[in-house]
C-alpha cells in the first residue's frame, strides 16, 4: 500500500503555484495586471475616505538597452489615507490580509491583487518591494520588504522614517514585464480609468520618450459620488444554501456541552470551585436567571431534564433534541450507550430549550436579516408562501427551505435592493466625462434602478455618444465594472453580446457610424467569468438590465438620427443640385450647338427648397 | 461581282444620329432656359417588358417606359451622366473618333461626371442606346471583344486618315479584325455568294487553309463564341446590303444552338435595339441529330448544359421546327460534340464531306 502524505501549503504558496489564475501568466499580461492592481488599490483607498484621488503611475526600465521582456520599476503613488505603519508589513508582506471582506462595492476583492503583484515581482526579479506610507501628513515611514513564501510572512529588510508633509501611499516594485507588448493596453487602461473616474487626476509616465507615454489626465469634476455602505442581503435571488447558512447563523442548534462550556456555566453561577447537586444548581440558576447568558440558560435547561450534575454532564454528548416528540437523545461515554428521555412540555425549561433549538420566528428572521423587509411585508410574504408567520426557522424542513427560497424569488412586493452598498458613478459625472473626452455631437446617459442577481444587488449605468472624436469603424464599446475598465477577452462579454444583438437599423444606425457605448456594471459581486476579471458572464438579470438601458439610449439616439437625417438630406440635395445643374447646362449647350449657356442659378436656388418628386 | 446597293450608308447614318442627338440637346437646353427640370423617357428594360415580336422575329421592348428626371434627387446624377454621354457621343461622331467601354469610364473623369465603376458607365451606355434606339457602335463606342472575317470582299474605309482607301478581306490569311473601321467601311464589291459564320477560331483558320472561301464562294466569319454586336451588325449588313445568305456552324451543344439563334433573332439583353439580327440566317450544324448520323465522338453534358436546355425550352423561339427538335434530341442523348470532333475522320473531313452536305441541305431549310 502506498502511503499518501498531505502537506498544508500557505496562501502565498498557493498563489505562487496558481499565479496565472490571477492574471500573472506572462510578462505582458503580468505588467498590465500589476499596474491595474496597484492603481485600483489607490483609487479604492481614496474613495473610501472621500478623498479626490491624485494618482501617479510610473514605469521605468531598469536597463533600457535590454530587449523585452526585461525588468521594470513600477511605482504607484497616491494622496490617499496611507496605511498605519504597524500594519504595512502584514498588509504587503502576507497574502490574504485585507480589509475588503464586507458586502459592498469596491474595485478589488479582498485586496489580493497588490500582494500578488508584489509576489510576482519578487519571483521574477528577487527584488524587494518598497512601501512608503504617510498617514498624518507629518511623517513618512518607508519599508523595504520581502515575502517569505513558505511561511506567508513578511521579512523587513529596512525601515526608516522621515519628515514629509504629503499624506498618501507609494508602492514601488521591480518586476519582469514586456512593455513593448503591454504598453498600448496600459495606456488604454489609464485613459479609460480616467473616463470612469472623472473626479480623479491620473498622471502616467511610461518608459518611452514618446508623447503618449507621458500623459496627465486632470479632474473633470470635483465632486465625489457618494461612498458605498455595507448592507444585508436582499431576498430576491437568494439560494437555498445561502438561506441555510443564514439560518444556521442565527440560532444555536444543538448545544455543545464540553468542558469549556461547563467552565462557563460554573463561572456564571459562581460555582468555580464548588459542586452542587442538580436541585442546588437549578435553584442557584433561578436566582441568577436574569444575568445568565443564553448558552448557559440552555445548559441549565438540559440539566433539568437530564437530572445530571456537572461531573455526569461532562461524560455525555447531546445527540438530538426532538421538539415535536418532546424527546431528548444523548450519548453516554461511560456506558457507551445511546439514551433517550422524555421532556415535560409544561416545564419552564422546555420552552427555553425549544425556542433555542427552533430559532426565531420566520417573520422576525426575515425582517431582521434581510434588507427591504419589514414585519408587515414579512407577514404578507408568509401568507404568500403558505408558511405560518410564527413558524420557527429551526423547524423548517428541507422542503420548507426550498419552498421558502422559491417564494422569496417570486414574491413581487419586496422593494428593489438597497443600492446603498453600490457606488455608481452617476449620470451627470458619466455624461461630463463622455462630453469632455469625445466632444460628441450627441450623447445620452442612463442609470437604471437597482436590481439583483443571486442576492447581489447591481446597477447598470450606460452612456451612448455619436460623432465628435469617435472613429466610425464599427461601434466602440467601453466596458467598465465597479469603475474598472475591462480591456481583455471582450469577445465573450455579456455587454458585447447585448450590443451585438441589438436591432440597430431599427434605431436608424446603419453601416459604420461614429458610435461609442459606455457600460458600467456596479455590484457587490461582479460575476466575472475568469479570475483575471476581464469579462462579465451573461447572467439573465444583468443581461436584461443592460438591454433595457441600451434600448432606452438607442431610442434617444434614433430621435437625434432622424433630425440629423433631415438636415443631411437638405444639405445633400443642395450639394447635388449645385454640382449637377451647371453640368447639365454645359453639356446641353454643346449638344444643342448653342453658344450661350442657359442661366440656371434660379433652379439651383429653388431646388434646395423642394421636396422629393 | 456584286456591288453594294447602299453606298455611303454609314455616312448617312452618322448624319442622322448627329441630328437626333442635337434635338435631344435642344430639348434639355429649352427646359433649362425655362427653369424646368428636363427629363427623358426611357423604355423599361425590366424582364417583364421584354417581349418576343413574331413579325420582327426578335425580342423587343414593350410599351412600358420609365421617366428619368433631373428634378428627382435620386435620379439627378444618372440623368447628368446620360446627358454627358450624349454630349460625348456627339463629340465622337463629329470628330469621327472611336472609343471603348473602358475609355468611356475614364473619359468621364475629365468632366466631373463620376462613374463609380465601369458597370455603372456601361449601364448608362445601354440607357442611351434605349433612348435613341441605336446601338452603341453607331455612336462609336465599341466593346473590347473582337472577331474576324475573311473572304473576297472589297471595302472602302471611311475613318479619318483612311478615307477612300480600299482593302480586300482575303488579302491577309489570318483574316481581318471586325472593329470600328470595318464597321463603318463601305462595301464596294464581292464575288462571294454566301456567308459562313463559324463559332471557333481554330475552325476559321482551317477553313481559310482549305480555301473554303474559294470552293464555296463564301465569306467566312469567326464569331469567337457568342457573336459580339459588331459581328452581328456586319453579318446583317452582308445579308441586307449584298443580299448574301448567312449560314451558321457551331459546336453540337445547346450553347452552339443558341449562338445561332442570337445571330438569327437577337438576345434579350439587346431587346432595345433593332438592326442587329439576320432573321433569314440558317443554322446548319452541328445538330444533335448529326452526332448520331456522323458517328461523332462525344462528351457527356454537364448539369448546367441540361439546365440551359430546360431554360431555352421556355423561349418562344424554340417552340417549333428544327429548333425544338434539336433541343429534345440533346436532352435525350445527354451528350454533346464539338466541331473538332470531325477530326477523328481526318482534318479535312469537315470541309470535304460535312460542309458540302449541310450546305446542300440548307437550301431546303
Amino acid at each position: 500500500m502506498i502511503e499518501e502524505t498531505f502537506h498544508q501549503i500557505s496562501p502565498s504558496e498557493f498563489f505562487y503555484r496558481n499565479r496565472d489564475l490571477a492574471g500573472f501568466s506572462n510578462p505582458t499580461r503580468s505588467l498590465y495586471t500589476a499596474v491595474r492592481e496597484l492603481v485600483e488599490n489607490s483609487l479604492d483607498a481614496c474613495d473610501q475616505k472621500g478623498i479626490l484621488p491624485d494618482v501617479h503611475l510610473s514605469i521605468k526600465a531598469l536597463d533600457s538597452e535590454q530587449p523585452d521582456p526585461k525588468q521594470y520599476v513600477l511605482t504607484v503613488s497616491d494622496n490617499g489615507p496611507g496605511i498605519d505603519p504597524k500594519y504595512v508589513p502584514l498588509a504587503f508582506g502576507t497574502v490574504l490580509y485585507g480589509s475588503k471582506f464586507g458586502l459592498k462595492q469596491s474595485r478589488g476583492m479582498f485586496g489580493l491583487g497588490a500582494t500578488m503583484a508584489i509576489l510576482y515581482g519578487q519571483i521574477t526579479t528577487n527584488k524587494p518591494v518598497t512601501v512608503k506610507s504617510n498617514v498624518d501628513g507629518k511623517t513618512q515611514e518607508e519599508f523595504v520588504l520581502l515575502l517569505d513564501i513558505q511561511k506567508n510572512k513578511p521579512i523587513i529588510q529596512k525601515h526608516t522614517k522621515k519628515d514629509h508633509l504629503k499624506r498618501g501611499l507609494s508602492i514601488s516594485i521591480v518586476l519582469e514585464g514586456d512593455y513593448s507588448k503591454a504598453g498600448s493596453k496600459i495606456r488604454e487602461y489609464v485613459y479609460q480609468t480616467h473616463l470612469i473616474t472623472p473626479y480623479a487626476s491620473i498622471k502616467f509616465d511610461g518608459p518611452r520618450k514618446a508623447e503618449d507615454d507621458h500623459q496627465s489626465y486632470l479632474k473633470i469634476i470635483r465632486k465625489m459620488p457618494p461612498p458605498p455602505t455595507i448592507i444585508k442581503p436582499h431576498p430576491y435571488g437568494i439560494d437555498v444554501e445561502t438561506l441555510r447558512r443564514m439560518i444556521a447563523d442565527t440560532h444555536y442548534q444543538i448545544p455543545t456541552v464540553d468542558n469549556k462550556m461547563i467552565a462557563k456555566v460554573r463561572k456564571e453561577l459562581g460555582l468555580q470551585k464548588k459542586n452542587l447537586d442538580v436541585k442546588g444548581i437549578l435553584d442557584r440558576a433561578q436566582r441568577r436567571w436574569k444575568n445568565l447568558s443564553r448558552p448557559v440558560r440552555i445548559v441549565i435547561a438540559l440539566i433539568s431534564f437530564l437530572q445530571m450534575e456537572f461531573d455526569s454532564l461532562s461524560k455525555i454528548r447531546i445527540d438530538d433534541i426532538d421538539v415535536d416528540n418532546k424527546k431528548l437523545t444523548f450519548w453516554d461515554f461511560g456506558e457507551s450507550i445511546t439514551r433517550t428521555i422524555e421532556m415535560n412540555p409544561s416545564s419552564f425549561y422546555y420552552k427555553q430549550l425549544a425556542n433555542t433549538v427552533q430559532g426565531e420566528t420566520l417573520t422576525s428572521f426575515l425582517a431582521k436579516r434581510f434588507q427591504r423587509v419589514g414585519l408587515t411585508t414579512a407577514i404578507k410574504f408568509a401568507e404568500f408562501a403558505k408558511l405560518k408567520p410564527e413558524k420557527r426557522i429551526g423547524s423548517l424542513t428541507n422542503e420548507d427551505l426550498v419552498k421558502l427560497t422559491d417564494s422569496l424569488q417570486k414574491f413581487d412586493q419586496f422593494l428593489s435592493p438597497d443600492p446603498g452598498c453600490l457606488a455608481p458613478l452617476g449620470e451627470e459625472p458619466l455624461g461630463r466625462g463622455i462630453m469632455k473626452k469625445f466632444n460628441p455631437e450627441f450623447a445620452a446617459v442612463i442609470q437604471r434602478g437597482a436590481s439583483a442577481y443571486s442576492g447581489f444587488p447591481f446597477i447598470i449605468e450606460m452612456g451612448i455618444a455619436y460623432g465628435g472624436n469617435i472613429h466610425s469603424s464599427g461601434i466602440e464599446i467601453y466596458r467598465f465594472a465597479n469603475r474598472i475598465p475591462l480591456l481583455y477577452d471582450e469577445g465573450s462579454d455579456v455587454v458585447i453580446k447585448v450590443v451585438n444583438e441589438m436591432d440597430w437599423p431599427r434605431y436608424k444606425v446603419k453601416g459604420d457610424v461614429p458610435l461609442a457605448i459606455f457600460s458600467h456594471i456596479c455590484s457587490t459581486r461582479i460575476p466575472y467569468k475568469t479570475v483575471g476579471k476581464e469579462n462579465v458572464a451573461d447572467r439573465l438579470e444583468i443581461e436584461r438590465e443592460l438591454r433595457l438601458a441600451l434600448q432606452f439610449l438607442a431610442r434617444k439616439l434614433s430621435i437625434h438620427m432622424s433630425k440629423r437625417g433631415k438636415v443631411e438630406m437638405a444639405k445633400k440635395r443642395a450639394n447635388l443640385y449645385s454640382k449637377y445643374i451647371p453640368l447639365l447646362a454645359r453639356f446641353s449647350t454643346k449638344l444643342a450647338g448653342k453658344k450661350k449657356e442657359p442661366d440656371c442659378r434660379q433652379m439651383i436656388k429653388v431646388s434646395e427648397g423642394i421636396e422629393e418628386v | 461581282m456584286k456591288k453594294s446597293k447602299n453606298s455611303k450608308i454609314a455616312e448617312k447614318k452618322r448624319i442622322e444620329l448627329l441630328e437626333l442627338l442635337k434635338n435631344r440637346g435642344l430639348e434639355i437646353y429649352d427646359d433649362l432656359e425655362k427653369s424646368k427640370f428636363p427629363k427623358f423617357s426611357i423604355p423599361s428594360r425590366s424582364v417583364s417588358n421584354i417581349v418576343y415580336d413574331k413579325k420582327l422575329r426578335q425580342y423587343i421592348l414593350g410599351n412600358s417606359t420609365a421617366i428619368r428626371s433631373a428634378g428627382n434627387m435620386s435620379q439627378l446624377r444618372a440623368f447628368t451622366q446620360l446627358v454627358w454621354l450624349a454630349f460625348f457621343a456627339n463629340q465622337l461622331l463629329s470628330e469621327q473618333k472611336t472609343s471603348t467601354l473602358r475609355d468611356i469610364y475614364y473619359s468621364s473623369q475629365a468632366f466631373e461626371v463620376d462613374f463609380e465603376d465601369q458597370p455603372e458607365s456601361d449601364n448608362i451606355i445601354v440607357d442611351l442606346e434605349a433612348v435613341l434606339a441605336r446601338a452603341r457602335e453607331d455612336f462609336q463606342i465599341f466593346p473590347e471583344e473582337r472577331s474576324s472575317i475573311f473572304g473576297d470582299l472589297t471595302i472602302e474605309y471611311t475613318v479619318p486618315g483612311y478615307e477612300g482607301k480600299r482593302s480586300n478581306l482575303s488579302d491577309h490569311p489570318d483574316g481581318y479584325l471586325i472593329g470600328p473601321s470595318l464597321n463603318t467601311a463601305e462595301f464596294v464589291d464581292t464575288s462571294a455568294e454566301l456567308v459562313i459564320a463559324i463559332e471557333k477560331g481554330g475552325l476559321f483558320t482551317r477553313f481559310v487553309e482549305e480555301k473554303v472561301d474559294k470552293k464555296f464562294k463564301a465569306i467566312i466569319v469567326d464569331t469567337a463564341g457568342q457573336a459580339p454586336r459588331s459581328t452581328r451588325y456586319i453579318l446583317r449588313r452582308l445579308h441586307i446590303e449584298l443580299g448574301l445568305p448567312v449560314v451558321i456552324l457551331t459546336d453540337g451543344d445547346v450553347y452552339g444552338e443558341h449562338i445561332a439563334m442570337v445571330i438569327k433573332s437577337g438576345s434579350a439583353n439587346a431587346a432595345h435595339l433593332r438592326e442587329l439580327t439576320v432573321p433569314d440566317a440558317k443554322w446548319i450544324g452541328v445538330w444533335a441529330t448529326d452526332i448520331e448520323k456522323y458517328k461523332l465522338p462525344t462528351i457527356p453534358m454537364t448539369e448546367s448544359d441540361i439546365k440551359r436546355i430546360y431554360e431555352l425550352q421556355k423561349d418562344p423561339r424554340y417552340q417549333h421546327g428544327n429548333w425544338k427538335k434539336q433541343l429534345e434530341v440533346f436532352l435525350k442523348i445527354k451528350r454533346k460534340a464539338e466541331l473538332e470532333a470531325f477530326s477523328k475522320y481526318g482534318l479535312t473531313n469537315i470541309t470535304d464531306k460535312y460542309l458540302p452536305q449541310k450546305l446542300e441541305l440548307a437550301k431546303s431549310l
